[in-house]
């Protein structure tokens, strides 16, 4: 069963041994973020935390490491926690053939349970906000949905974007945010500040696991993270309408913050560890003015460790970016078979691809770096044969080891646009791409020795099922093949 | 209180723990560099003494540091805002 708020999910994590409970009172630094930071590193079976007890809160509840695993993703999707990666991206693209699938607005949002209004409002009372990384400028919100609408067409649903942005606590009542240029906020901010005019925002904190994903998706700017949603659900997501500003806000929420991102207001921003593992910052950026709060009952404020990866991010991003990308490069390239985009949100990708015709995968590469989110991403390109898993990384060298030929087999695209938060970018947002063709080459691309190619033995698979299930099982008396 | 960050002599405490108050922490920040800091923290975080020098901040480098995204013109005809950057300009509607 799909869950409607973040509180549903944490008991199907519980459920299924993904979730530790800590009762015994942390410091909020460096416990949180530390706590945080060991529990990226136990590996795909790593659980979520749940802190019931932080120093100074009399009830400061904070979920850590939700998304941070495999087996998270996996049951946050519904899926047994043992489904593998390539599966679980599989089965998040064949899902999103459903996508739109209509919300669906429900009543009584458990967070109108308190409201706070104009200078009541202290968010460090409501949240226990903590520092995440040594160096970061101040505490951060890192995982909510930001909702806002385009001002040149409030009334389009579609374009109404949810997206999860880093939010730089400055008061109790004011964030800075950061709308990276390539995202559909900053466009919705432009309109506003072009008009003079504030851009009305909410802030939903504490979802169910799917916002969080769908927010993490890049989507195209018309299409609706709701309606994927539901696609992803399976059933339609609920929604509520926000108190103050009418925004479409996630029902279940545990805390929203209402307000407006300040018309043609800039102050400094950072620095924050981001992503790339490296702080970024030293900006000017934007600021909402948070002008209501509104909470359930001992809010669970749900946060992200990101640094160094792998962490919790690279599984929230890691099959949301991948799934548009294959979708889009099926769209005009059917012979696409899969495409692992899941190192730093796609900065690496790996493609792989049936060949149409020589040069044809060095093709479908470079049609990587021209969508939407290769644009900003998708720096390096390995582009294998249909019978390479991409999700495979010692198959991604063997094809690099030998299909692959630097004399013709590497395309450099100098000058190309990259995300600023790319440290190596230079000037920032420039960067050259690469793409590099591994795959054997077809005619009329005659070229190397590729006929030789080792194949399995004729019944290998039926061997490794065999295998497999008595690796798992008894094995039955007799040795012999059935 | 002076600001670990940019040494500006006006940084606030913006709020107390809910439990137990000041004893426990306090959260201050700096109303110029918007850095922020809780009370118990390490002292490289606390103390201008022990900041970092790699990541100070001067008056002049957050002068000098790029929008993001930049502050577009205004439409044609629209006239400039009256309330000045930063100011509370009220409930949103």
């Amino acid at each position: 069963m799909p869950y409607d708020d973040l509180r549903g999910y944490l008991e199907a994590l519980d459920e299924h041994g993904q979730l530790l409970r800590i009762t015994e009172p942390a410091a909020p630094e460096p416990d949180l973020a530390a706590a945080a930071t060991a529990a990226a590193r136990m590996g795909p079976r790593a659980p979520a935390l749940c802190f019931e007890s932080v120093t100074g809160y009399a009830a400061g509840r904070v979920a850590l490491n939700v998304h941070g695993s495999w087996a998270n993703h996996a049951l946050a999707l519904d899926l047994p926690p043992t489904t593998g990666v390539r599966e679980q991206v599989a089965e998040f693209s064949r899902r999103w053939d459903s996508f739109p699938l209509p919300a669906e607005h429900r009543p009584g949002p458990p967070f109108l349970a308190h409201t706070l209004l104009g200078e009541d409002i202290d968010l460090y009372r409501v949240l226990p906000l903590f520092r995440l990384n040594a160096h970061d400028g101040g505490f951060y919100v890192d995982k909510a949905a930001v909702v806002t609408r385009d001002p040149e067409d409030p009334d389009h649903f579609g374009k109404q974007n949810v997206g999860i942005y880093r939010l730089q606590c400055k008061g109790r009542r004011r964030l800075g945010i950061q709308p990276g240029s390539i995202h559909d906020i900053a466009r919705h901010l432009r309109a506003a500040e072009e008009r003079g005019q504030d851009l009305p925002v909410a802030v939903a904190l504490g979802n169910d696991p799917v916002i969080s994903l769908v927010a993490a998706t890049p989507m195209a700017y018309e299409e609706s993270e709701y309606e994927l949603a539901g696609a992803l659900r399976g059933t339609p997501a609920p929604l509520a309408r926000a108190p103050l500003t009418g925004l479409d806000v996630p029902w279940g929420c545990e805390v929203l913050m209402e307000g407006v991102i300040e018309s043609r207001v800039r102050e400094i921003e950072g620095p924050f560890g981001e992503f790339t593992g490296h702080y970024s910052g030293g900006r000017r950026m934007p600021v909402i003015r948070i002008d209501r709060i509104s909470h359930r009952t001992d809010p669970i404020f749900e946060h992200l460790y990101l640094g160094l990866p792998w962490t919790e991010i690279d599984y929230l991003m890691g099959p949301a970016t991948c799934v548009p990308l294959l979708r889009q490069l099926r769209a005009e390239f059917p012979e696409v078979v899969a495409v692992n985009a899941m190192y730093t949100h796609g900065l690496v990708a790996i493609v792989s691809t049936r060949s149409r015709v020589g040069g044809f995968a060095r093709a479908v590469g470079l049609r990587l770096t021209t969508t939407p989110h290769g644009l900003g991403y998708c720096k390096v390109v390995v582009v294998v044969d249909e019978n390479v898993d991409p999700f495979d990384l010692p198959q991604v060298m063997w094809a690099l080891s030998t299909k692959f030929n630097p004399s013709q087999d590497v395309i450099h695209l100098p000058g190309m646009p990259v995300l600023p938060l790319d440290p190596s970018s230079s000037p920032t947002g420039i960067s050259g791409k690469i793409v590099l063709d591994a795959t054997t080459p077809v005619p009329p691309d005659h070229r190397g020795r590729h006929t030789t190619a080792v194949t399995d033995a004729p019944r290998t698979q039926e061997w490794l099922t065999r295998l497999t299930s008595w690796a798992q099982g008894p094995r039955p008396s007799t040795g012999a093949a059935p | 209180m002076t600001c670990p960050r940019c040494l500006y002599d006006h940084a606030e405490t913006v709020t107390a723990a809910p439990e137990g108050g000041a004893a426990v922490w306090e959260v201050r920040q700096c109303p110029r560099c918007w850095y922020a800091w809780r009370s118990t923290e390490a002292p490289a975080r606390t103390s201008a003494e022990h900041f970092p020098a790699e990541h100070r901040l001067t008056p002049e480098a957050i002068d000098a540091a790029p929008e993001l995204p930049a502050v577009p013109p205004l439409l044609p005809g629209v006239p400039e805002p009256a309330a000045a950057p930063g100011e509370d300009r009220g409930a949103t509607a």
